[in-house]
């Protein structure tokens, strides 16, 4: 996953595949340390609220720990010598000693409760905003599904631990460290000796942790998998009803659903084990402490009171610890969310905006220049494009012609920076095209997209997504806007104009009708470089010959560039570009590009 | 006639379902009645050993004061104890993570099988990220009622109402007052709950929102880059998510205090026993024993309050879940097809058909016919209905009024599993699996190679494929990003073609694919597919001249029909599409 430079200085595309952690990091030891370090800094913010919310804890401990003390005084003094003033004052004692108790409690709960959920709030936005940072290569690499599954699900594991888990963790270790203490202050050798088994435990805990923590991030992946799965086939549902194969996904999905059940299994068997050997290592501590006692006061050593008494502490170290057991595995679960969390967080993207003067032309008065580019997809392993070179200039209008899968649509991407070529330069108006930040570049191209994509909303705020500088407008100034535009026209095929409603899947939206509109999204931007890829392929030749008449009165300044199949759509250019096996030849006349078009061998 | 016959039969058992009832999750666990009773009676077996701990112990100090202790016995008494406690705790984890894991399961199945018959329509209506919602997340509510919830309130029901009935037989004066705060708890309980449930009903709708941000954010990456637009893209997953934030914490809000009354509750009763109770034991009216025992078995009755109420919070979300997910599993089935499995001829006809969507008419009584083995063409402007009317003939889309018929027969008395193996439809937008290029094209395990062959040969793929390293093994990525456009259409024809099919609809196929291509395409249909009706949506008259009839379709009206010399005749708008494309022409005639 590192990044390598050429010697033109171009990075080589990185592999944004969201893979499997890898092994070293599976075996890393999941230890309280680990864990510790790991989680700490998600909770930098909170610094303030843990603090409040541990005083909130040791408040309610305290007054759970004093209230029976208060209850034995008062039945050995006051109801044993019958004086009932006495049994009224203390109740009020203890009154109050319980709604203190139950205001820390509230605080307790609703402070760390709040922590899990900014936690939440903010974990997600960070992916989220990590998403958005990313390139187009990431998204043609990972499942819409498992995206979801990482922003929605693994980050609420995250949410429980630190919403529910953290807290009895906190107050169990609490009661586990003094329990300890006092223990071993009673009589050292009788503490040591119950607290034998307890040491067996954490030794085991350390040897199971990593094994859990496997099996959660197994059980996440297949979950994830299982969302892909069901993402993918929603999205689709209108093929698979028209070809009938319900059934074919009907069995994909159960596949995956019982993978999924076949993780989940193993994890909860994983995360359940705690349990049991905790309460395993609870009793055979109370056996050890019985018969070590006894032994002890048959030596003379102990007394039986006393060994009565070390009983009921050893229960008070054990109690807690078993229940630290389940607190444990939902550890293990959010450490393994934060693993896959980690995994998307962790990619770079290696489209960065590079600033070299050296680089730049600035004798150059074209728009656009490709200097020796070639590229090829990540995993594809060859070449879409050879070695290209051709120059742009400001004002004319090029066509891009060629047989399908020639590489129209990559050179296309490559002038708007979708992606950086493997070798070779482009220059946007002089200058490194990578050297421009991505508002200024976005401001000089438009690129209408061969599969328009409509966000779901109305139709005008399709047209003015993006749009910083007419965002504001209400819809008669919009509409006073597409006017001026000499858009207008088109908005008559929109039953309800700019308020028509649209989805992003529905379609109740043609695909000609979202072709306009991506048409009116790109004009509106008025863009140095105007690129059509097949913009208008499902648009009647009627409307089409509209759209010619508003690129021909773009400002004279305006270059465009049009991919057709359509032969009318490109007659008007000044130049044509024939695409081909990933070559790009300039065709002298319209003649000669339709000869090519129509007698050359397609490569692909 | 034989159609509204069979129609009007299926519908009784429609009406019939009862969907207005609330549905309780308890009902869930019908099914799996023998693994939940396993549960219950390993999780009191293993309480009840436990219980069994300090008794040992006692007897153990007991016999040592008597002077004949033997260390052996205790040490295996204990051990075998421990084992069992072991054994039986780490049995009842087990058949909890089944129970849980196979409601989960099995719920997940029964939605899926339940939305794959639902027709397209509602699928489109719901939203696939609500579906998502509904698979994924509120499943995972459900599970955690079961893997957490349900021993733990059965086991504190039970206790409960052991320790009621000792409190109230040891002094029921006492009693009753102690037993007077449960009102106050079942009123706190229920106030939270009834609030809470529709907190977390909307918490999911939250999610919906999430992921349908989440998602269009993805199908939308290519655009939103080009406009730099990520910014505005975190606003509205900003405004999503600020929303799941603030539910979460009223829900917090509410459960933050319910915890604390409870808790408060119950130490009152402490408190009421100290008082009162001390009273009695002044006055005489209760011993000192009685009043001690009375204090430990309250203790016994607190636990499992505190326990209900820390459930509370998951019972609620499962419950909130739950809701949403019976309401897709009790929609009402699609109409049911019908049972007719013949060869099609290919004939088909039209009679005025009409689509409303709400107000608003897609199609406006269409009638047209065409025989088996014709080519029929529909041209239109953008938005007239052309992809509508193809909706209608594969049964994607049911007309508000009118029939249409296969071979003289309404559409509804097919069976539809044999009609979809007869009609190809290619879709004018590319769809792919993330699936190899075989499964892609034949989408099934039971399409014949030879099938898949010429299919994919009449594509004009072969070539394309030839290059691939992997050939038809080739993965394709979920939104086919590294195959250009005219190679998606080609295999999505190639996907119809597969099916050998009677009838091919075509939606602008010819949008994406180059005039010489094309071409060949078409001759290669003709060719390896003889006898089959064709009906192709398309903008270029130029390719569909020759064909037998054309159809002029406007605003959703046939405005023109007939051969392409007839419109010309009769039809201006006819001409004035054909004027659009005269350059054109000009060139391609040239072969």
């Amino acid at each position: 996953m590192c990044k390598f430079s050429n010697p033109n200085g171009a990075p080589i595309n990185m592999n944004y595949r969201l893979k499997k952690a890898d092994a070293a990091q599976e075996r890393e030891k999941s230890v309280l340390g680990t864990a510790v370090r790991r989680l700490l800094p998600l909770m930098k913010e909170e610094k303030r609220a843990v603090a409040i919310a541990l005083v909130a804890i040791f408040i309610t401990s305290a007054t759970t720990l004093i209230a029976p003390v208060i209850i034995a005084h008062t039945i050995d003094t006051y109801i044993q010598n019958k004086i009932f003033s006495g049994v009224v004052e203390f109740s009020l004692l203890l009154l109050f000693i319980y709604i203190v108790g139950a205001i820390s409690n509230y605080i307790q709960v609703r402070t760390m409760g709040a922590v899990g959920r900014r936690v939440l709030f903010n974990l997600r936005n960070s992916i989220f905003n990590k998403l958005e940072s990313l390139p187009v290569a990431f998204f043609n690499q990972n499942k819409a599904g498992d995206l979801i599954s990482r922003i929605n699900n693994d980050t609420d594991k995250l949410n429980q631990f630190f919403s529910q888990a953290l807290m009895q963790f906190a107050s169990n270790l609490v009661l586990i460290v003094g329990a300890g203490v006092f223990l071993l202050v009673i009589n050292w050798r009788l503490g040591a000796a119950s607290l034998v088994p307890a040491a067996i435990v954490l030794i085991m805990t350390q040897l199971l942790s990593p094994w859990v923590k496997r099996t959660n991030l197994a059980s996440l992946r297949t979950l994830g998998g299982m969302s892909g799965e069901i993402q993918e086939s929603l999205n689709n549902f209108k093929v698979i009803v028209a070809f009938n194969r319900l059934d074919y996904f009907r069995d994909k999905f159960k596949e995956s659903n019982a993978a999924n059940y076949a993780a989940s299994i193993k994890a909860g068997i994983a995360n359940n084990t705690f349990t049991p050997i905790y309460t395993l290592a609870s009793t055979i501590g109370q056996l050890i402490v019985l018969a070590y006692g006894i032994y002890l006061v048959s030596a003379g050593s102990f007394t039986i009171g006393l060994l009565i008494g070390f009983i009921l502490y050893v229960n008070n170290f054990y109690n807690p610890l078993r229940q630290l057991a389940s607190v444990w595995s939902s550890l293990q679960l959010a450490l393994a969310g934060l693993d896959r969390i980690s995994e998307v967080l962790a990619l770079e993207s290696d489209m960065t905006v590079a600033t070299d003067e050296t680089r730049d032309r600035p004798g150059d008065d074209s728009i656009l220049t490709f200097d020796h580019v070639s590229f090829g997809y990540p995993d594809a392993g060859i070449d879409v494009l050879h070695d290209i070179s051709f120059t742009l200039a400001k004002g004319k209008t090029y066509a891009l012609v060629g047989p399908t899968g020639g590489g129209k649509t990559t050179t296309a991407s490559l002038m708007a920076r979708l992606y950086d070529p493997t070798k070779g330069m482009v220059y946007l108006a002089g200058r490194d095209i990578r050297s421009y930040d991505p508002k200024e570049r976005s401001n000089k191209i438009g690129f209408i997209l061969q599969e328009p994509f409509l966000f779901s909303g109305t139709v005008r705020e399709n047209i003015l997504y993006g749009n910083d500088e007419y965002a504001s407008y209400t819809t008669e100034e919009v509409a006073a806007l597409l006017e001026r535009a000499n858009l207008a026209s088109l908005l008559s095929r929109f039953s309800e104009g700019l308020e028509t409603k649209v989805t992003s899947s529905n379609d109740a939206i043609s695909l000609g009708q979202k072709q306009l509109i991506a048409f009116m999204r790109a004009v509106l931007r008025k863009p140095d470089i105007l690129i059509l890829d097949e913009a208008t392929a499902n648009i009647d030749t009627v409307t089409e010959q509209l759209l010619d008449d508003i690129l021909k009165k773009l400002p004279a300044s305006t270059t465009r560039v049009i991919i057709a199949h359509r032969l009318n759509t490109i007659e008007n250019a000044d130049e044509i570009y024939f695409v081909n096996a990933g070559t790009v030849t300039q065709a002298g006349t319209m003649e000669h590009a339709v000869d090519m078009l129509l007698h050359g061998k397609r490569a692909s | 006639m034989n159609t509204q016959e069979s129609v009007s039969k299926c519908m009784p058992d429609k009406i019939s379902q009862p969907t207005s009832k609330q549905p309780s999750i308890w009902g869930l666990l019908r099914p799996y009645t023998f693994l939940i009773v396993l549960l219950v009676v390993l999780t009191i077996g293993a309480n009840a050993l436990n219980l069994a701990v300090p008794q040992i112990m006692a007897r153990a100090i007991d016999t040592y004061a008597g002077g004949h202790f033997v260390l052996a016995d205790l040490v295996l008494e204990f051990s075998l104890v421990a084992l069992f406690i072991f054994l039986l705790t780490y049995a009842q984890n087990i058949v909890q993570v089944y129970a849980s894991e196979r409601v989960a399961r099995d719920l997940r199945l029964d939605l899926s099988a339940k939305i794959s018959v639902q027709p397209y329509e509602y699928i489109d209506r719901i939203t696939p990220s609500k579906l998502l919602t509904n698979l994924t997340s509120d499943i995972d509510a459900v599970k955690s009622f079961v893997s957490q919830a349900i021993v733990a309130l059965i086991s504190s029901v039970f206790l409960i109402v052991g320790a009621t009935v000792l409190l109230l037989l040891l002094d029921w004066r006492l009693g009753l007052a102690v037993l007077s705060i449960v009102p106050i708890i079942a009123v706190t309980f229920f106030y939270v709950l009834g609030r809470v449930r529709k907190l977390f009903t909307r918490s999911q709708e939250a999610i919906d929102w999430l992921n349908s941000v989440i998602n269009e954010s993805i199908l939308g990456s290519a655009l939103i880059r080009l406009l730099n637009s990520q910014q505005y893209e975190y606003q509205k997953f900003l405004a999503a998510n600020t929303e799941a934030r603030s539910i979460g914490m009223s829900i917090l809000k509410l459960f933050s205090s319910l915890i604390p009354v409870i808790t408060l509750c119950t130490n009152l009763a402490t408190l009421v026993i100290l008082a009162l109770g001390g009273h009695f034991v002044i006055q005489g009216s209760m011993t000192l024993g009685d009043f001690t025992a009375f204090n430990s078995y309250l203790m016994i009755l607190i636990f499992p309050i505190l326990i209900i109420g820390f459930m509370s919070n998951v019972i609620a979300q499962a419950t909130a879940s739950y809701g949403r997910i019976a309401l897709v599993l009790h929609a009402p089935d699609e109409k049911k097809t019908g049972s007719l499995k013949v060869e099609l001829m290919g004939d088909i006809k039209v009679s005025d058909v009409t689509v409303l969507f709400g107000e608003k008419a897609a199609l406006k009584d269409v009638s047209f016919e065409a025989k088996g083995g014709t080519k029929t063409a529909i041209i239109g402007p953008t938005a007239a209905g052309k992809t509508q009317l193809l909706y209608l003939l594969t049964g994607l889309l049911a007309p508000t009024s009118g029939t249409i018929e296969f071979d003289g027969r309404d559409i509804n008395e097919y069976d539809k599993e044999s009609l979809h193996h007869q009609i190809g439809f290619v879709f004018q937008d590319s769809v792919l699996f993330n699936l190899s290029l075989r499964e892609n094209i034949a989408f099934s395990n039971t399409v014949k190679d030879a099938d898949i062959d010429l299919a994919i040969r009449t594509a004009e793929l072969d070539d394309f494929i030839d290059t691939l390293p992997q050939g038809l093994d080739t993965i394709v990525s979920e939104r086919g990003t590294s195959l250009s456009g005219g190679q998606k259409q080609r295999i999505m024809l190639a996907r119809a073609l597969a099916l050998s099919p009677k009838i091919l609809l075509l939606d602008e196929f010819t949008a994406r694919v180059d005039t010489k291509t094309e071409r060949t395409i078409f001759e290669n249909i003709f060719k390896n597919y003889p006898g089959i009706t064709l009906v192709s949506v398309t903008q270029k008259i130029a390719t569909v001249e020759a064909y037998d009839q054309i159809i002029l379709l406007m605003e959703g009206e046939v405005l023109a029909r007939g051969t392409h010399e007839e419109l010309m005749k009769t039809s201006p708008e006819y001409v004035q599409i054909f004027e659009s494309q005269r350059s054109t022409n000009q060139y391609e005639l040239q072969t």
